[in-house]
């Protein structure tokens, strides 16, 4: 099998050293095609014998394709189109990939695995006959070329051997011209993609989803120049080790494009570096790693409180114009204020991905270049060449960056697919889910075939190391409507007094065995999404809805975790055990309140829960003494239209004192499933912690409270919580609730982590030294694994290596954190799609608000009545300016006369703001206090009159 | 070290044969025995070169690392040896028994390689004072049959002209300086070793001397006289060995001797060397499988 | 930069072999004249050089010698040179007391030393270059080099390393597979009797997961034992033909 070796020789630059490996050239290397007289039979061959493919009228016959590595990186998403199959991808442009982008080697591989389109990883560098060695003065990347060409020579004489009845030809696709020359010379027929793609007889469209990279060499000469250039790897790194540069992630800032803050992850000091005007920005994009120059202190800035949107119809070229807005950031500030400053030097590390976004159209008619502005506003505007763009119009499309050459004000980039209409419910939800990254895909048929087969029952083998707890009379409490129960309750008096109180977590993991690919898909997802009108599950129906849903009356494996606790709530003993169920009730919130509160009710159900009732109340205080905080944030609820599904109605939700009940025995339950974990597995226990927030953080609440004369001390958790219990306005009962939704904004995010890999783990929001998630395994990820580590903790389940494994959980964590991070923000996205619509049929109206931030050119409201914020600005288009003056200590806004503090009682007018189809939103204009200029007229209708215009244009 | 134990009769047969010109193994006063030279066996290395002379088998290898110039020579790079007489050869060298013989022989070797005349030190500088190439020669003995320093400066001598080291270059930049490794492996600096000398030992053997002497013949010299001498005759280097005594004419005659043998010895390792470079990368390399 | 890939989809290596393949097996026996028996084996990049003296009478103290068999002494040193960052001393470091160490009681299981009371063999191991493995190759050079010096054995000693990486077993695990921090296990069987007179595994490895890899450490030793015994046996063909001359 062995054939020969070589060496390699290769020395690594710091110390330099000589370093041989060994490098065996095989025989048994096949080519891939199906049915293959001279390779033996391929196994599974990945090739078609008579490639089908796109007709070409370049290549009229059955042909395959061999890109090189630079067509590889930038054209994958023509690679990715089902038109194009038959596809080679060589082993040494796999690797070069692999080396200089990581998604993309992702992709790649994923179309490799993907049968139908016929694409051939050829490990070629092994092959006898196709391995070179790099050649006296010749560099490895003409080395990695002349490999390629070498392969597809390799090709085409195998082909030519199998004489096959029809002449299968073998195409090599590069846009290097160096090496397409170099390629016809040697007798290959090689084209540029583009000639190939334009040559597709029946698929003009591919076209559009060509990388634009060939412009920037004709527009050197017309463009201006507007950015320095960008340095290369090599000196930023030498620049990052002197301290020169600074690397870190670049954020942009929603608020205001002209702004952003690089992320400087350093030795753990974690810096923030704040990056001002376009030139700075130097073509950063959103998520790039970047290294940055500190500029002089004299030039330093303060963040910019403006809000400042990149306008649709700007003139692109206008960079004067921009130039006047950047300076608007630097107005009055003082000294205290200002924070480190710098500007983009380069850029280490890109981190595109496609976005989703809509086509402004180009004014000229016959232009095939497009402006398309992205749904997240942190993204630029990406210019783009398209000659579908009528049928693209009004259609939310995503589009993937190609370039951002030194002369454009915009990114290049390409077409690459089509959703759907915009404001189509079935459109922008599918948009929100992909720009948060939400895997939403329908589970596929080997991840369904891990699920159990039904009819289900529970056997004897499931009993075994299981209690049987049926005869205790168990019930859930949820919301109303839910479908995925996972917990349930019981309470009851022992013998000697005492009372024995379960909690009964669906046992999802007896459902998922790891590693399987039902337990990887979960893995990924990490956890349910819900959206206003949709749920994407984590795990299939069959499980969420029926077999792990704790639903009453039918027998269910649980996880149970029961205490014997005495009246006063102290847990006499603790102990876990996996269980079988038999729920009596499924209540909701309301309908267990009505059963506690009536004194009539005195059934086993009613007495179990006013028992734990009493408990919780109990635990609660103790909670609340230790020093946890309750805080609040706004939650809204959509009563939606049972036939057209669109919102008719929103409310906050209403907070029960069952809602606490149950809240409280989770806890309890996370916080006794933590403590045992971790005993039992010290370095590998899933956790998750609340870091404390810097004391800076809180310096909005502290000045918003001062100026209403309040003081809020943030040195503890519990000071924190005793001032805000004592925060009380008897003429603004409200107040207390801003407090505490203020309070919230200034915390830190939970995190899940390994315990072997951290030593905090403490629980700042919670007030407990160790916390983890053990109640919803349904619809999160981490409470499986915790299910699992227990269930081997208490010997009722085996272990798995990865389960031991603390690298793989740290990965893990991470994965869980960003996934959750990001069902959040989907969550957010849903609910403000849903207000629009829900506004959008309502009208405009006039509610009572209150102000939560100021800033410099704007405040930003909250609307209790519809747990709704919003931002209310000052400066309007083709209106004279107001005076502004914004005083950051206080912080407080003046316009003309009238003064804005934190907290300040307004009512505002909204409604929504349909002008701009890309971006539809809720505007809010100032109705009280009146000011001379901006305030609108309290009458609705005659706004009414003035939006119609607006609504006409949008039929249009 | 390493020696064997000889019978009185056994060393009046030798020391006869010698006094005759003839040898136990046939050979005359100045010959050396059979030697076999092969560059490049050990391909981590920078260089490396077998000799095998009778059973006397060296194993030397070259690395090359970067460091710092000493500070009375800023732009000279250096050489370093290290002397390893392997338990292979002889039970005696295990653990720490072959340290003595080891240090004596790398401290023979500092004073006749690492030195301006025998090689370009200047050439091994990347920047004075504060980059240099060390070369790190290790020698290896592997089987020990008689006359190790001789043996030893041709397998040193072969495995400086097989070193290849990396070409790098200063790059001059307001942050400081980066040194860059070339990406084409064939650019690399090799050392001209014309100058380099190599070892004759000539043993006094009742009262003729004799090269190249095996282990019997080592055990019946009193005293020997070890001088090395480059490929153009020139001596630079002397050193009386063993406990008996010389006469000083006596040492000029084998200082002659010497030359002439030297001079010989030098070109036909030069004749093997260039042999072996000639045929590139169609050699076969046997190395302790042939 | 991303790491190296140490097993591609297509279920290559990173030097082109598959999982369960060794690397590219080189012996020679009775390469030095002066020692009772002498062995240069190469396993790759791994090449060493073993050389045996003895049975003889005791060297230095006799008080730690065992009464009723023969002394296995071990020496097992690695040439200064033989590894990427030059090693400052060949022996008495401690990794390599560890090794010697290893190495005697590997062949105090194999050698029939109740033959040679109050009597001594020394065995000698030195690494010339080092790819990973080294433990390995000294084991088989050794073999070779006590078959050459024709000490009886209850049978060959075959050595293997196996890893495990992304479920899949690997034998015979090079320099950069080691330095990748997986789990490794060292094998040295006695092939027929399938004893097993050496087994170390070092960094975690699943329990469930042990059973594959010791297979495939035992696989690649079984290998190497038919190896081996083709090596010993044109030794001997050639010894045999100079003799018959």
């Amino acid at each position: 099998m062995l054939t020969s070796r070589t060496f390699l020789k290769r020395t690594r630059a710091g110390a330099v050293r000589k370093i041989v490996r060994e490098h065996y050239l095989r025989d048994d290397i096949g080519c891939g095609l199906g049915g293959c007289a001279l390779c033996g039979g391929e196994s599974r061959p990945a090739l078609e014998a008579r490639p089908g493919g796109a007709a070409s009228s370049l290549c009229p016959g059955p042909h395959f394709l061999l890109p090189d590595t630079n067509l590889l990186l930038h054209q994958i998403d023509i690679l990715e189109d089902p038109v194009i199959t038959n596809v080679i991808i060589l082993q040494t442009v796999l690797q070069e990939v692999r080396n200089r982008s990581a998604p993309v080697y992702k992709r790649i591989k994923d179309v490799i695995n993907k049968q139908e389109k016929h694409f051939y990883s050829f490990t070629n560098e092994h092959h006898k006959d196709t391995y070179i060695e790099q050649e006296k003065g010749e560099n490895s990347n003409d080395r990695n070329d002349r490999a390629i060409r070498v392969a597809v020579k390799w090709y085409s004489e195998h082909l030519q051997k199998l004489q096959m009845e029809e002449k299968v030809q073998i195409i090599l696709l590069t846009n290097d011209r160096k090496n397409k020359e170099k390629a016809v010379e040697e007798g290959i027929t090689a084209y540029t993609c583009e000639e190939y793609i334009k040559s597709l007889i029946a698929n003009p469209e591919l076209v559009d989803r060509l990388a634009s990279l060939n412009d920037e060499g004709n527009e050197i000469e017309t463009g201006r120049i507007i950015f320095a250039e960008h340095l290369p790897l090599s000196k930023l790194q030498q620049g990052i080790k002197s301290n020169l540069y600074l690397q870190g992630t670049f954020r942009a800032n929603r608020e205001n494009y002209l702004e952003a803050t690089v992320w400087i992850h350093g030795d753990g000091e974690e810096k923030e570096i704040i990056i001002q005007g376009l030139r700075n920005l130097n073509r950063a994009v959103h998520e790039d790693i970047v290294a940055v120059e500190l500029l002089p202190k004299a030039a330093w800035a303060a963040p910019s409180s403006v809000v400042l949107h990149d306008d649709e119809n700007q003139n692109e070229d206008d960079v004067e114009q921009e130039e006047e807005k950047e300076k608007s950031l630097r107005t009055s500030s003082s000294n205290s204020m200002l924070r480190p400053t710098g500007r983009v030097v380069g850029i280490i590390k890109r981190n595109w991905r496609p976005f989703c976004g809509m086509l402004s159209k180009s004014q000229i008619k016959e232009a095939r270049r497009h402006l398309f502005t992205p749904a997240d506003r942190r993204i630029p505007r990406i210019r783009i060449e398209t000659r579908q763009a009528s049928t693209l119009e009004g259609q939310r499309i995503i589009v993937a960056i190609d370039g951002w050459p030194r002369n454009s004000r915009y990114p290049n980039g390409h077409f690459v697919k089509n959703l759907g209409a915009a404001g189509d419910k079935e459109t922008e939800t599918e948009v929100l889910l992909l720009e948060h990254d939400v895997p939403h895909q329908p589970f596929s048929q080997s991840v369904l075939s891990f699920l159990p087969k039904m009819p289900w029952s529970i056997t004897d083998q499931d009993m075994k190391c299981r209690e049987d707890l049926r005869h205790l009379c168990v019930c859930s409490v949820d919301p109303p409507g839910c479908t995925d129960i996972d917990d349930a309750l019981h309470c009851r008096v022992l013998e000697n007094g005492n009372l024995e109180v379960g909690v009964h977590i669906a046992d999802v993991s007896h459902f998922i065995r790891p590693g399987n690919a039902l337990d990887q898909e979960s893995a990924k997802r990490g956890t349910t999404v819900y959206l206003c009108e949709k749920r994407i599950d984590m795990v299939p129906e069959l499980l969420s809805s029926n077999l792990c849903s704790l639903r009453s009356n039918v027998d269910r494996l649980a996880f149970s975790c029961i205490w014997e606790m005495n009246h006063s709530a102290e847990i006499l003993k603790t102990r876990f055990t996996k269980s079988v169920i038999n729920s009596k009730a499924s209540l909701t919130y309301a309908e267990a309140q009505m059963k506690i509160d009536s004194p009539s009710m005195n059934d086993d159900i009613t007495t179990s829960l006013r028992g734990l009732n009493k408990l919780a109340r109990i635990l609660k205080k103790c909670r609340i003494d230790n020093g946890a905080l309750t805080l609040s944030s706004p939650e809204v609820r959509f009563h939606m239209d049972s036939e057209t599904h669109d919102p008719i109605d929103l409310q906050t939700k209403e907070l029960k004192e069952t809602n606490s009940m149950v809240e409280e025995f989770m806890l309890l339950a996370n916080i006794s499933v933590a403590q045992k974990i971790y005993d039992e597995f010290s370095e590998h226990a899933l956790l998750r912690k609340h870091p404390a927030p810097p004391p800076s953080n809180y310096d909005i609440l502290v000045k918003a409270a001062k100026s209403k004369g309040l003081e809020i001390k943030t040195d503890s958790a519990k000071a924190l919580a005793d001032s805000l219990d004592s925060a009380e306005f008897p003429s603004f009962p409200y107040l207390n609730t801003l407090l505490r939704i203020l309070a919230t904004r200034c915390m830190m995010q939970a995190v899940y982590f390994c315990s072997g890999m951290d030593n905090d783990f403490h629980h700042y929001g919670l007030a407990s030294p160790i916390y983890t998630h053990f109640t919803s395994p349904i619809r999160r990820y981490a409470d499986i694994i915790v299910h699992r580590l227990l269930a081997v903790a208490i010997g009722a389940d085996c272990t798995y290596p990865d389960l031991t494994d603390k690298h793989k959980l740290a990965d893990l964590c991470r994965n869980l954190n960003y996934r959750h991070k990001m069902a959040q923000y989907a969550q957010r996205a849903s609910v403000a799609f849903h207000t629009q619509l829900f506004f959008k049929s309502k009208g405009v109206v006039n509610e009572e608000a209150y102000i939560l931030f100021v800033r410099k050119n704007a405040i930003v409201v909250l609307i209790p009545k519809y747990g709704l914020e919003g931002t209310v600005f000052f400066e309007e288009k083709d209106k004279p300016k107001p005076t502004l003056l914004y005083n950051d200590e206080v912080p407080s806004l003046t316009v003309e006369s009238t003064t804005f503090y934190t907290f300040d009682r307004v009512t505002v007018n909204i409604m929504l703001d349909a002008s701009n189809v890309q971006h539809q939103k809720i505007r809010m204009a100032l109705v009280e206090p009146k000011l001379v200029g901006t305030s609108v007229p309290s009458q609705a209708t005659q706004l009414n009159s003035n939006n119609e215009p607006k609504k006409k244009k949008l039929k249009e | 070290m390493a020696s064997v134990v000889l019978s009185e009769a056994e060393k009046v047969y030798i020391m006869h044969g010698v006094q005759e010109d003839l040898r136990v193994d046939g050979r005359s006063c100045e010959d050396y025995r059979c030697a076999e030279v092969e560059t490049d066996v050990v391909s981590n290395t920078s260089g490396s070169a077998r000799v095998k002379l009778g059973h006397t088998d060296i194993l030397v290898g070259v690395k090359a690392e970067m460091g710092t110039p000493k500070l009375d020579k800023p732009n000279e790079g250096s050489l370093e040896f290290f002397v390893d007489c392997s338990a292979n050869a002889t039970p005696e060298f295990e653990g720490r028994g072959g340290e003595e013989l080891g240090t004596e022989i790398a401290n023979t070797l500092y004073r006749i390689f690492n030195n301006e005349s025998s090689i370009d030190l200047k050439l091994l500088c990347i920047n004075p004072r504060e980059h240099c190439w060390v070369l790190y020669v290790d020698v290896l003995l592997l089987e020990c049959g008689g006359n190790l320093f001789d043996a030893i400066s041709l397998a040193v001598k072969a495995a400086l002209f097989n070193t290849r080291i990396p070409k790098v270059r200063v790059l001059e930049d307001e942050g400081g300086r980066e040194i860059e490794l070339s990406d084409d492996p064939f650019d690399c600096i090799r050392l001209n070793v014309d100058n380099v000398p190599c070892i004759v030992t000539l043993s006094k053997i009742g009262h003729r001397h004799i090269v190249d002497a095996t282990l019997q013949e080592e055990a019946c010299s009193l005293a020997s006289l070890l001088i090395s001498v480059t490929s153009r005759g020139a001596l630079t280097c002397m050193k009386k060995m063993g406990r008996g005594s010389l006469d000083p004419e006596s040492i000029f005659e084998m200082m002659e001797t010497g030359k002439r043998v030297g001079k010989l010895l030098h070109s036909s390792l030069q004749t093997v060397l260039d042999e072996e470079e000639n045929l590139g990368t169609a050699r076969k390399k046997v190395g302790f499988l042939g | 930069m991303a790491g190296l890939e140490l097993l591609s989809e297509q279920g290559f290596r990173l030097d082109g072999r598959r999982a369960g393949e060794l690397r590219q097996l080189r012996a020679r026996m009775g390469v030095f004249a002066q020692a009772d028996g002498s062995a240069y084996l190469e396993q790759g990049n791994t090449k060493a050089l073993a050389v045996v003296y003895g049975p003889h009478e005791l060297r230095g103290s006799r008080g730690k010698a065992p009464h009723a068999q023969a002394l296995v002494n071990c020496q097992y040193s690695m040439a200064t040179f033989s590894t990427a960052e030059r090693k400052r001393r060949p022996h008495g470091d401690r990794a390599s007391a560890e090794m010697s160490l290893h190495l005697k009681q590997t062949f105090e299981a194999a050698l029939l030393t109740r033959l040679f009371p109050r009597s001594q063999i020394d065995i000698y191991v030195q690494i010339l270059q080092a790819d990973g493995g080294n433990y390995c190759a000294a084991v088989n050079a050794a073999t070779l080099a006590l078959l050459d010096a024709g000490i009886p054995m209850r049978d060959y000693v075959c050595a293997c390393s196996a890893g495990f990486l992304e479920d899949t077993a690997l034998a015979d695990l090079n320099y950069v597979e080691e330095a990748a921090g997986g789990p490794q296990l060292a094998l040295a069987l006695l092939p027929q009797a399938q004893h097993i007179a050496l087994l170390e595994l070092n960094a975690r490895l699943h329990q469930d997961h042990l059973p594959r890899v010791l297979d495939a450490a035992t696989q690649a030793c079984r290998h190497l034992h038919a190896l081996l015994d083709r090596v010993v046996r044109e030794h001997l063909r050639d010894a045999a033909a100079l003799l018959g001359k």
